[in-house]
């Protein structure tokens, strides 16, 4: 599968090694993609710290409800094409940003003190869209076809509980730690030496 | 091209709801097994004084219908609760009391939660444990240059509410306008807030603090203050410290008066501290006035000393009141020469220009004249000592030996004075 077609094996296709910038492009996507893995996790170690126990307590076991709008990597995903595993992970990253900005926006409220929380929280707004705009990039320079134009949420009020709202942000922090690891596994398998 | 690929999520893909409608996606959607059970916590988020008591409910429901309650437990902040605190209302309703409650652990609240039998989560519900606020007190004020103000306050009872409290600050002019708030806070710890223009000088504003949180409020005292009463300035800028010629134990220090009001009437104070390198015991020297050099004398020959100097800009513009002092100057070095002899401890701001300045022999005269002052009848006589005495120092360098004798001015019996040298 050439370029022109949409090919995402580096190797099969020579016509990519010719293309340095594009290989750059993938790498420097796939070290911001490891780079947001690791401030996730960092995130969500900050995050159940200031929710108090048992979030973040070794027995701990949420109920994992579905966010709408946004579920977890299927099972299945790892045996997907590579094109399709990157198009879902660039519309999850799409997705994810308006998700965090709430969850900033509640924990503003309930733990108005915690700052680095609350930075955290606000630099993986950002950070999630600048990953997801540079996956479309890459997916659209190997002519893959980029997810379609995205609708603003609407503004939306705080949840009614604490307590809910608090397993939200949970969910939505372990999300957000879910897609950016997988983002990272896809787009390390495009880096040359990767599996064909 | 691939077709039909799987979205992210089994509804619309493409726009984020809002957020009430993802919170009943978290409270409400069923498991992945069949006859999941649900619950719901009464109160919801209630706040409680410390020392009050819960009574809450757990009231299950589900599918099939009929969920009981057998079984359910209830832990608070991760701690399972004891039973005697629970008991069944009915076949699907779990009741709580807690009494005696102690403060929240966390600013978001502690985590009441009910478990079905198996241990998961069912339902939850935050408390909020606290105090009202108290009044909030020991409002203290500065302008820096007269431009701004920053406040900073003490909070009621050291501040522990166990509740996240409010604080604002609010000020206005004392004979009319409007209230106003302050926006800028922790900018000087975490009790502070700074407004930083469109101040009116000349004329006084009140300034108070509310104190605010889900138990209530509270207000502090109102301060009155004229901008001009509470002026500070930045530390005096070119600060020098040097050697006097070759005299072991005498630095020079000048600086320069502080340039952002140069430009006011005002008279300078300005208090030197210097320390020596390798001490934190600072020594002050307060007598310094409206100028902008002095000689520090008596200190220890061979030493290296850290010098700061700061300002108060008192006076400006005709306020009355001491002004406020600045930050010290950053800490500027230098060294005493060496010298054989051990020299003195101790020192002070010595006036500069020739006088010959030594410190046993100004300790002596000082010693002479408190002397004279607690026990000489002659008002003039102590004038006229001190004037001879002067004479007597800028003649020589040192003294070293003086000769004490019974004086002439009529005194009290008994009471033995030292006077001058035989000279006078």
């Amino acid at each position: 599968m050439s370029l022109r077609e949409g090919s995402l094996d580096p190797q099969a296709d020579s016509s990519v090694s010719f293309l340095p910038h594009l290989e750059a492009k993938i790498r420097q996507t796939h070290s911001l993609a490891r780079l947001l893995t690791k401030y996730a996790e960092q995130l969500l170690q900050e995050y159940v710290q200031h929710q108090g126990a048992p979030f973040g307590s070794p027995g701990f076991s949420p109920p994992r409800l579905p966010v709408a709008g946004l579920s977890a990597p299927a099972p299945g995903h790892a045996g997907l094409p590579l094109a399709e595993r990157l198009r879902l992970d660039a519309e999850a990253l799409a997705e994810l940003p308006p998700l965090l900005d709430a969850v900033r926006h509640r924990q503003a409220e309930l733990s108005p003190r915690a700052l680095r929380l609350l930075r955290r929280l606000e630099d993986a707004t950002r950070q999630t869209r600048a990953l997801g705009a540079a996956l479309e990039a890459v997916l659209a320079a190997l002519g893959a076809a980029a997810p379609g134009p995205r609708r603003e949420p609407p503004a939306a009020p705080g949840p009614a509980g604490v307590f809910p709202a608090k397993l939200l942000g949970l969910r939505v922090c372990g999300l957000y730690r879910e897609w950016t690891r997988r983002t990272e596994g896809d787009l390390g398998q495009l880096l040359p030496g990767g599996p064909a | 091209m691939l077709a039909g690929r799987p979205r992210p999520s089994a509804q619309s893909a493409r726009r984020t709801p809002p957020l009430p409608l993802l919170l009943l996606c978290v409270l409400g959607a069923p498991r992945a097994e069949s006859g999941a059970h649900t619950a719901v916590i009464s109160p919801q988020d209630p706040t409680l004084l410390i020392g009050s008591s819960l009574q809450a409910t757990c009231s299950v429901h589900g599918d099939p219908p009929g969920a009981t309650a057998e079984g359910l437990y209830w832990t608070l902040n991760g701690r399972r609760l004891p039973s005697e605190h629970s008991r069944m209302l009915n076949a699907s309703t779990l009741a709580l009391v807690l009494a005696n409650l102690n403060g929240s652990r966390q600013q978001s609240g502690d985590n009441l939660v009910c478990h079905a039998r198996d241990g998961s989560i069912l339902a939850g519900s935050c408390l909020y444990v606290g105090l009202p606020p108290e009044k909030p007190f020991n409002i203290s004020c500065w302008s820096k240059n007269m431009k701004d103000l920053t406040c900073r306050w003490t909070p009621g009872a050291h501040g522990e509410t166990f509740l996240h409290t409010n604080y604002s600050l609010k000020y206005k002019l004392r004979w009319y306008g409007q209230d106003n708030t302050c926006e800028e806070y922790h900018t000087v710890g975490p009790h502070s807030c700074h407004i930083p223009k469109d101040l009116a000088l000349f004329t006084p504003y009140e300034i108070w603090v509310e104190a605010t949180n889900r138990l209530g409020s509270a207000r502090s005292d109102v301060l009155t203050l004229d901008i001009l009463d509470v002026v500070t300035t930045d530390p005096p800028p070119d600060v020098h410290v040097s050697r006097v010629g070759g005299l072991e134990d005498q630095l020079s220090v000048r600086w320069v008066s502080p340039p952002a009001l140069k430009d006011f009437l005002f008279q300078a104070k300005y208090q030197i501290r210097y320390r020596v390198e390798d001490s934190v015991d600072w020594k002050v020297v307060d007598d310094v006035s409206n100028q902008t050099s002095c000689r520090l004398a008596g200190l220890k020959p061979g030493t290296v000393y850290f010098v700061q100097v700061r300002c108060n800009p008192f006076g400006i513009y005709g306020s009355k009141k001491a002004g406020i002092w600045s930050e010290w100057s950053h800490p500027t070095a230098a060294s005493t020469p060496r010298s054989e002899r051990p020299g003195p401890g101790g020192g002070a701001c010595e006036p500069r220009g020739g006088e010959p300045s030594s410190g046993p022999v100004r300790r002596e005269l000082k010693q002479f004249l408190g002397w004279l002052k607690k026990h000489a009848y002659c008002s003039n006589l102590s004038f006229r000592l001190y004037d001879q005495w002067r004479a007597w120092m800028q003649k020589s360098h040192k003294t070293r030996n003086q000769h004490r004798t019974r004086g002439s001015c009529p005194r009290a019996d008994g009471v033995r004075r030292e006077v001058l040298p035989d000279k006078l």
